[in-house]
Order: structure tokens, then C-alpha cells, then sequence
């Protein structure tokens, strides 16, 4: 048995969390799966080893997508840590009301918010973008389609945060994190049709448990999937496109001229920039991947991120190209466990660049911050110093 | 070589249909059609592309 590669590195350090990039390039340059000690755990660094992974769900177990024990206790039961074939009956569930057909009926409505929006903001001169737009945006959004208002929807952001959070190792964000993460728990364990607007697809959800299409008592676990994977990683693809058109003027202009380039850019920013950091998978025997051995039962780290900027899969992967469509990226993942959310994701991200290529001529960026965030990478702030309407 | 559908795990996102719209197309409920589902030549390519781009690996290739 080969000794895997090691690094000293600690994945969850702020400064790596805050701009993961240089990090990643050393850990691929290093090996396609480097053992870091201070993490136990295995990371898979490249884009080829890192796509086979997460189509190989009787190697790489979804029982330990996160990385404390607690959360993957909670997580039980739900598809996104289930194995095939439980898995198989719980994603479609999951997912029929998140399907492309699903959403059809919905686009209109997202396109004409998403217009309003931008146009409110291009006409002001300059705004902060991420509570104004990508925080702002996606929570109506969610909320309409579950069907809460309230002091459910004031939660939403905090809720969402925390419960992409506490996937972390137990780190300081962690345990600050659980207790946020169990108020979304408590309340997703405690609605009922009742609190949901009559029409919107939470209320749909329990119409079929009450019909018995789906088992008693999943709605709620259902509901509680939805706010806790699709708001924090949408909010972070929305802010980071206004981020990166703001850095790369001459790519929004391109957009502008060009709107058919709007599915490829949308990918484009989501493989330059991943949206989340890392997901875990549990290694259910021992496997050799380019002369590394994961030992069975070990953790294993995928860093999407890193897979996205591998040269061996995409020329010139460090250059922001909103001309390259990349359709193949991995932050939504890929296989049985690919991103459930993804159609409504690029309903939203479609309609806000549509709407900047529409209404807005320019934006300067003045201001851009991070926070370290152990699953999510995303914008704290971003102020837009200047835009000018179309 | 035929495409296979694995049809319980096709959630119609489409992407096949525009990598190889000669080859398949959701139908209007947004289920998968398999057109041309034995390929060879230029169509080959194409369903490889197709398989390639499935974000939730619903298609392989495999010997007819």
C-alpha cells in the first residue's frame, strides 16, 4: 500500500476559506488525493477523480457529507445523505417539484421580479448588492414557492447560513452555528399545511402526504431541504456575479451585446468561483486512486472548487471566460446527489443577468467583502460605487 | 453503440437535448424521448456529449 500524500495544511483556515484558490493549486499540483492530518481527511483535488467520485456512490457514501458527527447524525434519512437505493425514492421526491418541468409555470414570474429589481438598482446610481440583490432576490423567491411570509421569511438568510454552517468540522462557526440550525429544525419539524399559502408548492408538498404519495412525516424533512440548500448557495452565485462582471467589464459588455450568452456565463461564474467550498463523502473500502490509498472508512473531502480550475480539464482555467460554457463544471456536483435545485438556480441566476445585461450599462466595484465560511463561499458585502442604466 | 436512460433517475433538465437534439428531446411533459437511441459516426459524438453533460448521470453508452 502506497502512503497517500500529506499536507499540513488546515482546510477551514480563514485565510484559505477567504481565497481557497492558491491553496487549491498546490493541493492538485500535489496529487489528485492529498491526505490532510489536521483535518482527517482526504481531499480530492482534480477535476477527472473528482467527477468519478461523486458518480460512484458504492465507493463514496453520502452517511458522511458533513464533517462532524452531529450533523451527519441529523441529516439521516434525508436524500442528500442517503445511498442508493433508499436515495432513489427520497430524491424524487425531493425533487418533483424542482424539476425543469416542475418550474416552467414559474419562470414568468422570476423574470418579471428579477426585472424590477435590477431596474430599481440601475436607476439608483449605486447600492450594496448583496442585501439588495443576492440576499434580497433568492428569499422572496424561496418564500413565494414554499409559501411562508412572516417571521419565517425574516429568518430565512440566518437559517439558511447557519444550517450550510454547521456541515463544517467542529470548529467555532460550527458550534455557534447549531443552535440557528435547530430553530430551522424545530420550525420545519412543527408547520403544517395551514401555515403555507394556499397554491405555493410547500402547501403542495403536504397535499401529498396527506394523500399518502409521499411517507407520513416528510414534508417538513422536505421543506427543511429546500430553505437549507437553496438560499445560502444562491445567494453566493447572485452576489458573485455582480462581483465578477464589476471586476471584468469587458465580460459583462460581451454579455450585453450577446444575451444568448447568458446560460454560459451563469456557468461560467459558478465554475470560476464555486459556490461551495467542500462536501464529504465516506470512503467504503479501501480505494487507489493514482497510486493513493483512502483507507475504508476514512472521510473524504471533494473541493469543487479546485476540480473547476484543474488545467488538465479546462484551458486557461484561471482567466474568467464568459465564452467558454463550461456545462460539464462540478459546483453543482454531478451523479445521483447532482444538485436537486439546479433548474430553479439557473431560473434565478438567468433572470438577474438578463435583467443587468438589459438595464445596466456599467458597474464599478469599490468594495468586496469576505467572510470565512466553512461551507458556502460567498459575498459578505459588495458595494456597486456606480452603475449607469442602460 | 445505444444510449441508455436510466429513466427513474432522469429529472429533465434538458441538457442532453441541447447537446444532441438529433438524438432526443423532452417530450411536453418533460419526459425524455430517446429518438435515435442506436448511434454511430457524427451521432456518436453527439451522445457522448449528451452522456457527458447529464448533471445526474441518467445516460451511458454501452455496445447495442
Amino acid at each position: 500500500m502506497t502512503a497517500p500524500t500529506e499536507s499540513g495544511i488546515d482546510i477551514w483556515d480563514d485565510d484559505v476559506l477567504v481565497d481557497p484558490y492558491p491553496t487549491y493549486a498546490a493541493l492538485r499540483e500535489q496529487a489528485a488525493v492529498v491526505h490532510l492530518p489536521k483535518n482527517d481527511m482526504y481531499v480530492l483535488t482534480r477535476y477527472d477523480v473528482i467527477r468519478d467520485a461523486l458518480g460512484d456512490p458504492e465507493t463514496f457514501s453520502s452517511t458522511s457529507i458533513g464533517f462532524n458527527p452531529m450533523v451527519n447524525e441529523a441529516l439521516q434519512g434525508t436524500s442528500l445523505a442517503s445511498d442508493p437505493p433508499i436515495h432513489t425514492q427520497l430524491r424524487a421526491t425531493l425533487s418533483q417539484n424542482l424539476t425543469p418541468r416542475a418550474l416552467r409555470g414559474l419562470k414568468v414570474v422570476i423574470d418579471e421580479k428579477a426585472d424590477k429589481l435590477v431596474a430599481e438598482l440601475a436607476a439608483s446610481g449605486s447600492f450594496e448588492a448583496i442585501d439588495s440583490l443576492a440576499r434580497a432576490f433568492p428569499i422572496e423567491i424561496v418564500a413565494d414557492l414554499i409559501g411562508f411570509s412572516g417571521h419565517v421569511k425574516d429568518n430565512m438568510l440566518r437559517w439558511g447560513q447557519a444550517a450550510m454552517q454547521v456541515i463544517g468540522p467542529l470548529n467555532q462557526r460550527t458550534q455557534e452555528s447549531f443552535p440557528i440550525a435547530g430553530e430551522l429544525y424545530g420550525w420545519c419539524s412543527s408547520v403544517t399545511a395551514e401555515d403555507l399559502t394556499p397554491g405555493s408548492i410547500g402547501r403542495g408538498i403536504f397535499d401529498a402526504e396527506t394523500r399518502g404519495d409521499i411517507p407520513q412525516g416528510s414534508a417538513g424533512h422536505i421543506i427543511h431541504q429546500y430553505l437549507g440548500a437553496g438560499v445560502d448557495t444562491t445567494i453566493a452565485s447572485i452576489g458573485n456575479i455582480i462581483a465578477l462582471f464589476g471586476r471584468h467589464p469587458e465580460q459583462f459588455e460581451l454579455v450585453r451585446r450577446n444575451p444568448e450568452l447568458v446560460p454560459a456565463a451563469f456557468a461560467e461564474v459558478l465554475r470560476y468561483w464555486a459556490p461551495v467550498h467542500i462536501w464529504g463523502r465516506k470512503a467504503m473500502r479501501d480505494v487507489e486512486i493514482e497510486g493513493v490509498t483512502i483507507p475504508a472508512g476514512a472521510q473524504v473531502g471533494i473541493l469543487f472548487g479546485a476540480g473547476n480550475r484543474d488545467p488538465r480539464h479546462y484551458e486557461d482555467p484561471d482567466t474568467f471566460d464568459v465564452m467558454r460554457n463550461p456545462v460539464d463544471h462540478l459546483s453543482f456536483g454531478y451523479g445521483p446527489h447532482g444538485c436537486a435545485g439546479q433548474g430553479l438556480a439557473k431560473l434565478e441566476a438567468h433572470a438577474i443577468i438578463e435583467a443587468l445585461a438589459r438595464r445596466v450599462k456599467t458597474l464599478t466595484i469599490s468594495d468586496e467583502v469576505r467572510e470565512p465560511s466553512n461551507i458556502t463561499r460567498s459575498l459578505e458585502s459588495l458595494q456597486v460605487a456606480k452603475v449607469v442604466a442602460a | 453503440m445505444r444510449i441508455h436512460l436510466d429513466r427513474p433517475r432522469c429529472e429533465g433538465h434538458g441538457l442532453c437535448e441541447e447537446a444532441a437534439p438529433r438524438l432526443m428531446h423532452l417530450d411536453d411533459d418533460g419526459e425524455l424521448v430517446l429518438d435515435v437511441p442506436d448511434v454511430e459516426g457524427a451521432d456518436l459524438d453527439a451522445a457522448k456529449a449528451a452522456v457527458r453533460v447529464c448533471p445526474v448521470a441518467a445516460l451511458r453508452l454501452a455496445a447495442a
